[in-house]
């Protein structure tokens, strides 16, 4: 399942592969799950003000159809399990473009008990923007980051997932206890 | 200096003396309120801060009782929030209500001890008790007598026998175990210093 319409051959076949990154580059799709404040950023970034579809992007409602994930600011426990989730519906080559301190270290809720601290031991990001709140400019500036990462390859984080999986899954089980894929998100996607 | 002490000390007792005196309640609808309500329920403390915002004091036995009486003028109930005295060894329940016929605001504290903390529930009066008493159930672990929806509600399990917003949660150590000390704000060598 979840098998790009690309073939095998054709993937390892490098020929066409600056095309691919060029195309990818040129038209990505966001998830549209705002985490945590950054998600009021989020309407004049896509509207006529910054209107970010001047890029090719567009915000998605289905993970399936999705390239890049925005991690709006701060992210609970709970809302980490929905993001691990969400990022594994979306196929493969993926991107992750966290917005503000929060992400990187906590941020403001260092001390609380309730915000993850590092969002890259349970998720790999491709491009952090630092500060709390960054501007539509500063994301704009992060997508472009992110776009010429993808041109030039540099954006892996896909792979790197995939490659370092039992380390992820070991730090996600070691936050939210052993089994909470079965038990939490059983409940939200009935066909798991 | 020592007659300018004493001068101070007078000062500081007479305000003292002044302050013993019941103040009279203003002529204004926020005055005429607390009059009418402490009439029915002598045992209550009331007195109005400021225009729109009245304030009273109950004992923790018969919140309930008063809880009824105001309801008759107070037809909203915006918020139950909890204060921690940690030092006084006791809860401070704060019942927030809206009057929407006269738009007057009024605390209603009650102070119960901290072990075992239990107050019947104000759910028969207003039915939206149950969500703020099911979550001061869960950030603070009082028990409210009545309500039968109390349990695990927003946090996490681990959290939730923690009840992580009293004031000896111990939120830095909570956070050391919970989510590593890899990254340690008051490390001394700097080698790991983010913030």
């Amino acid at each position: 399942m979840g098998e790009d319409f690309i073939s095998y051959e054709l993937k390892e076949f490098k020929l066409f592969e600056p095309l691919f990154r060029w195309a990818r580059k040129k038209s990505i799709w966001l998830v549209a799950f705002c985490t945590g404040c950054g998600g009021i950023e989020m309407p004049p970034l896509f509207t006529a003000r910054y209107d970010i579809e001047r890029f090719g992007m567009m915000p998605n409602p289905s993970p399936r159809m999705a390239d890049l994930f925005l991690i709006t600011g701060y992210v609970t426990p709970k809302t980490l399990k929905r993001i691990i989730i969400t990022y594994e519906m979306m196929p493969d080559p993926k991107y992750i473009l966290a917005h503000g301190s929060c992400p990187i270290n906590g941020g403001v809720y260092w001390d609380s008990y309730n915000v993850v601290k590092q969002l890259d031991k349970y998720i790999p990001i491709d491009v952090a923007i630092a500060g709390c709140m960054p501007r539509p400019e500063a994301v704009m500036d992060g997508i472009q980051e992110i776009m010429r990462k993808i041109e030039s390859g540099e954006a892996d984080g896909w792979k790197r997932y995939r490659e370092n999986y039992e380390w992820y899954r070991k730090n996600q089980d070691e936050l939210f206890g052993e089994g909470w894929r079965e038990k939490d998100a059983k409940r939200w996607l009935a066909w798991l | 200096m020592a007659v300018n002490d004493n001068k101070v000390e007078n000062k500081v007792e007479t305000v003292e003396k002044a302050e013993e005196k019941k103040p009279e309640l203003p002529n204004t609808k926020e005055g005429r309120l607390v009059k009418e309500l402490l009439e029915k329920a002598p045992y209550a403390e009331g007195s109005v801060r400021r225009e729109k915002r009245i304030e009273f004091k109950v004992p923790a036995e018969r919140i309930h009782e008063f809880l009824e009486l105001a309801s008759e003028r107070f037809e909203m109930l915006m918020q139950i929030s909890v204060v921690d005295w940690l030092k006084e060894n006791q809860f401070e329940l704060v019942y927030q209500l809206w009057s929407v016929s006269e738009s007057v605001h009024a605390f209603v504290r009650t102070r119960v001890p901290r072990e075992n903390a239990e107050v019947p529930t104000a759910m028969d009066i207003w039915p939206v008790a149950e969500t703020y008493e099911r979550e001061a159930h869960e950030f603070f672990g009082i028990n409210f007598k009545g309500n039968p929806r109390l349990g695990p509600f927003i946090l996490e399990p681990r959290e939730y026998e923690k009840h992580p917003l009293r004031k000896d949660f111990n939120t830095l150590s909570y956070v050391k175990t919970i989510y590593g000390d890899d990254f340690d704000r008051y490390d001394e060598s700097k080698t790991n210093y983010v913030i």
